[in-house]
């Protein structure tokens, strides 16, 4: 039994680590750019971002996950039911071709947009963290405005928020668990079949020894990329 | 030809009018420094001829060239070659400290004027071994000194070959013992017929190295002359009694 459990979890925990990598290589660049949103000089791109991380930020995950899963085929459904009863509007047209999306597509949808969210707020606090003599000194030796933001501003930044960046990479480890509320067969859910099927609570627990080695590797990079930073200080 | 004209320029920060109305010349080798009162418009103004800040009215000529006409600017495009002609000192020193004395050094020449990595670092060499810098090369920062970090961003500059230099308050940073070197540096400079503008509090190091000095208050220059002139023997007013302040 503990062989086929442990089996079982390493499946699941495949699925968990997946959306793990996916997660962090996309939200990481968006991040970036939603972080230029939101200290964008227009101001309807700015209160529009603001607007928006603060929705992403203000609703639970697991919400967004079932909106996003639920979302379009509950609209795609309402608009086919108008077209059924004579709506020529093509709207209801266009929209009654909706349908769910795919599981795993939603959940990297919702996981995405989440953690984008999160991390451009970590960015934007790096980027104003740095000081102005540090663009005008780029500037003045003549570097243009890319320049000046690849070569001296980011590797700065990159520096400051090592800390707080760990901290979310750690929290999205355990929020993968999150996807078995659209039956997302990550490792909480293989664990939890077991209840069903053998009446056994144990394989849930034993969850944790996954979860707490990963994150313990985490942590240990972690701490080594610090590490490798310290050889400036500023 | 002057090197660096600026005509009726003007100022402000939101209703703060900061330059009421400033015009000067600047001759190839000569050393102007500028003096007067914190809030004087004297470091705004300097900024000003480097686009560090953007103003309002007046024209600006850097060697030949027009950078801003009666406030209108042309494209950036344009300016950038005029801009570099101009290295730019600050008071604190804003070196990259992410980057090593060497890196800071050569970061810009390789980047901007495409020289090799060799070259570049050749020329460093040189420019620390002037600032007396060597045994610094692969050093931090952070592991330097103010006065060695200032010598450093001095170097930095140096490096772009710029016609002109400015400094805005080398020294207001430093603690006292250390100003020494940075004036030390500047006055090396001097002598090899380096063009200068230099924005100071240091009255006696003005007089010293600089050819002309203008005294600005209010966002006016009130006087200007050689430093005999305007340091011993000032006609205005204003001159008197801010001077009277250093006076020991």
């Amino acid at each position: 039994m503990f062989a086929n459990v442990t089996l079982s979890l390493f499946e699941g925990f495949g699925t968990t680590l997946q959306i793990f990598a996916l997660t962090l290589l996309f939200a990481l660049p968006l991040g970036l750019i939603i972080s230029f949103g939101s200290m964008s000089k227009i101001s309807p791109i700015k209160w529009l971002i603001k607007v928006f991380i603060w929705i992403i930020r203000g609703t639970p995950l697991m919400l967004q996950l079932i909106v996003i899963y639920y979302g379009p085929g509950l609209i795609g459904s309402a608009a086919t039911s108008r077209v059924l009863a004579g709506s020529t509007n093509p709207i209801d047209l266009f929209l009654s071709n909706w349908e769910c999306f795919d599981r795993f597509l939603a959940v990297m949808i919702a996981f995405v947009i989440n953690y984008a969210c999160y991390f451009s707020e970590i960015y934007r606090g790096g980027i104003e963290s740095i000081a102005k003599g540090q663009y005008e000194a780029g500037q003045v030796l003549g570097l243009n405005k890319s320049q000046v933001f690849f070569k001296i501003v980011l590797p700065q930044v990159i520096k400051r928020i090592i800390p707080p960046m760990s901290n979310e990479i750690i929290t999205l480890v355990k929020d993968t668990s999150l996807a078995r509320i659209i039956m997302v067969y990550e490792i909480i859910w293989n664990a939890q079949k077991f209840i069903k099927s053998d009446g056994l609570l144990w394989p849930l627990f034993y969850t944790a020894v996954f979860y707490l080695a990963f994150c313990g590797l985490l942590t240990i990079l972690f701490g080594y990329i610090e590490k490798k930073f310290n050889y400036y200080k500023g | 030809m002057s090197v660096i004209s600026a005509k009726n320029i003007v100022k402000s920060f939101g209703k703060l009018e900061v330059i009421k109305d400033v015009s000067m010349e600047l001759e190839e080798g000569e050393v102007v420094a500028i003096i007067g009162p914190s809030g004087s418009g004297k470091s705004t103004f300097l900024r000003s001829l480097i686009n560090l800040e953007t103003i309002d009215n007046g024209t600006i000529t850097i060697d030949g060239q027009t950078v801003v006409e009666n406030g209108l600017y042309k494209k950036p495009e344009e300016n950038r070659q005029a801009y570099q002609k101009l290295g730019m000192v600050f008071q604190n020193f804003n070196l990259f400290p992410h980057k090593s004395v060497l890196e800071n050094i050569i970061l810009s020449p390789i980047l901007v004027n495409g020289k090799t990595r060799e070259n570049a670092v050749k020329d460093a060499e040189d420019l620390l071994e002037q600032v007396g810098l060597s045994d610094k090369i692969n050093s931090y920062p952070y592991q330097l000194s103010g006065g060695q970090q200032q010598r450093v961003a001095i170097a930095r500059a140096l490096a772009m070959n710029p016609k002109v230099m400015l400094f805005d308050e080398p020294t207001s940073a430093l603690d006292p013992e250390l100003t020494g070197e940075i004036l030390k540096v500047i006055r090396d400079l001097a002598a090899k017929d380096m063009t200068m503008i230099i924005v100071t509090h240091e009255i006696e190091f003005a007089k010293n190295v600089a050819d002309r000095i203008i005294f600005m208050a209010d966002g006016y220059i009130v006087e200007e002359g050689t430093a005999s002139v305007v340091v011993d023997n000032p006609q205005n007013e204003r001159t008197q009694n801010f001077l009277k302040g250093f006076k020991r």
